[in-house]
């Protein structure tokens, strides 16, 4: 826990190093009082720009099959983050940590990504203002 | 393990340093000494460009202002709340963001001074050429995202005089303040080092505001850095699709875009406390 943790927060504080690269406001997306977590198998990935989207097929409470999407930042901001493509396969589970889109779709903002072998990766557009945006902007405020 | 967790952590920085640029540690060895000059005698600002962090609150034209509230006119104010009510980030839609915008958010740029050109290159293939080879305003010049810009060197400011600008589909700043068709700026660009370039920017825009507002940030050397492509319309689902919402949401109470108090994230899953799938309660 404390190990995953101290690499979570080793990896946001480098994003506190790099450029903003965000494409929009986080907070004209997604609501930052509805945090999610998703556990799912890995049906697609879209390592794209301006953002990039991982999507999962997540079971609900009464067992139902939902195929959400999760957008993260785009390639570079994921690698800078200590993520590459070939860390995501098909069919790996993942655990993505994000919160709702406003509009009520099956669509979160991927703040926090474990992947299957236990890293977490911050998984934001850095610059965008949403919740542990640690970039040189909203860091330096 | 606390050894292991802690080499961990000291490594990563370092492999973000083997996987290419970005980063502050990415940057490159900040320059020093005095600015260097081009042939013709002026300094060069040619560099990589990165935010000094200090321009705060970020992205806010405002950011000098009492409550950050800038001088609207009537007209402005209902401009701001339009923008804030009825339009899309213009940036998300894959627009220049344009002047003033460019100047105060919060990215780096790519600089590059040959001849009578100054080329400023910004993220997702947005780019301006400003021409400093004596020419004047057009007396009916086409609007654009960054206006007519004429350069002009006064000792060794390279300002840059703009008119002409688009008056919708774009934001004045990352906080959805306007501007109009009546917008001029007056950028006064600096190398006072090799390490610093600094911008005093006058805002003019009497339909919007009542007043010019005046704005300076100063951008460090970032030698090792360049600029990437980052295709805008590849994948802009958020537009496509329609998830994205008008205006740029929450602006925090220290002028910054975002929620102040977000409800947090579960912490991080364990073994010994594995990951389970959370839904916001009454979400269908």
């Amino acid at each position: 826990m404390k190990l995953r943790l101290a690499v979570f927060v080793a990896g946001a504080s480098l994003l506190a190093a790099i450029p903003a690269l965000a494409h929009h406001s986080f907070s004209a997306e997604f609501d930052g009082h509805k945090p999610v977590r998703l556990v799912g198998a890995l049906t697609k990935v879209e390592w794209t720009n301006p953002h990039s989207y991982f999507y999962l097929d997540v079971k609900d409470d009464k067992g139902n099959v939902v195929n959400w999407g999760c957008e993260a930042g785009g390639p570079l901001a994921l690698s800078r983050a200590g993520m590459k493509r070939g860390d995501l396969k098909i069919g790996d589970t993942i655990v993505v940590d994000g919160y709702l889109a406003k509009d009520g779709s099956h669509l979160i903002d991927a703040r926090r990504v474990t992947l299957p072998d236990g890293r977490n990766v911050y998984g934001g557009s850095p610059g965008d203002g949403g919740p542990s945006d640690t970039s040189a902007a909203a860091s330096k405020k | 393990m606390k050894r292991f967790a802690v080499t961990l952590i000291l490594l990563i920085p370092a492999l973000a340093l083997a996987q290419g640029d970005g980063g502050r540690r990415q940057s490159g060895p900040v320059p020093t000494g005095p600015a260097p000059r081009a042939t013709n005698g002026h300094p060069d600002l040619t560099s990589y460009w990165r935010d000094d962090g200090n321009a705060n609150p970020h992205g806010n034209l405002g950011k000098d202002y009492p409550g950050f509230k800038l001088p609207f006119t009537p007209a402005g104010e209902a401009a701001h709340k339009y923008n804030l009510e009825h339009t899309i980030d213009p940036e998300s839609l894959c627009l220049p963001g344009g002047l003033p915008r460019e100047d105060i958010g919060d990215m780096g740029f790519q600089l590059i001074q040959s001849g009578a050109d100054t080329i400023f290159i910004y993220q997702y293939g947005t780019f301006r050429d400003v021409p400093t080879d004596g020419r004047k305003h057009a007396e009916d010049p086409d609007p654009t995202y960054f206006g007519e810009e004429i350069g002009t060197w006064d000792g060794d400011t390279l300002v840059i005089d703009s008119t002409a600008f688009k008056d919708s589909k774009t934001w004045a700043d990352e906080n959805a303040d306007p501007h109009s068709d009546a917008l001029h700026t007056v950028e006064r660009w600096t190398r006072p080092d090799a390490g610093h370039l600094h911008l005093e920017l006058t805002v003019e825009d009497p339909k919007f505001y009542k007043e010019p507002i005046h704005y300076q940030r100063t951008w460090i050397a970032a030698t090792a850095q360049h600029t990437r492509e980052q295709a805008c319309s590849e994948n802009n689902i958020d537009v496509s699709a329609g998830h994205l919402g008008f205006g740029p949401g929450p602006i925090r109470a220290d002028g910054t875009r975002g929620y102040d108090n977000p409800d947090p994230l579960p912490p991080p899953p364990t073994k010994a406390n594995p990951a389970k799938t959370i839904l916001p309660a009454n979400y269908h």
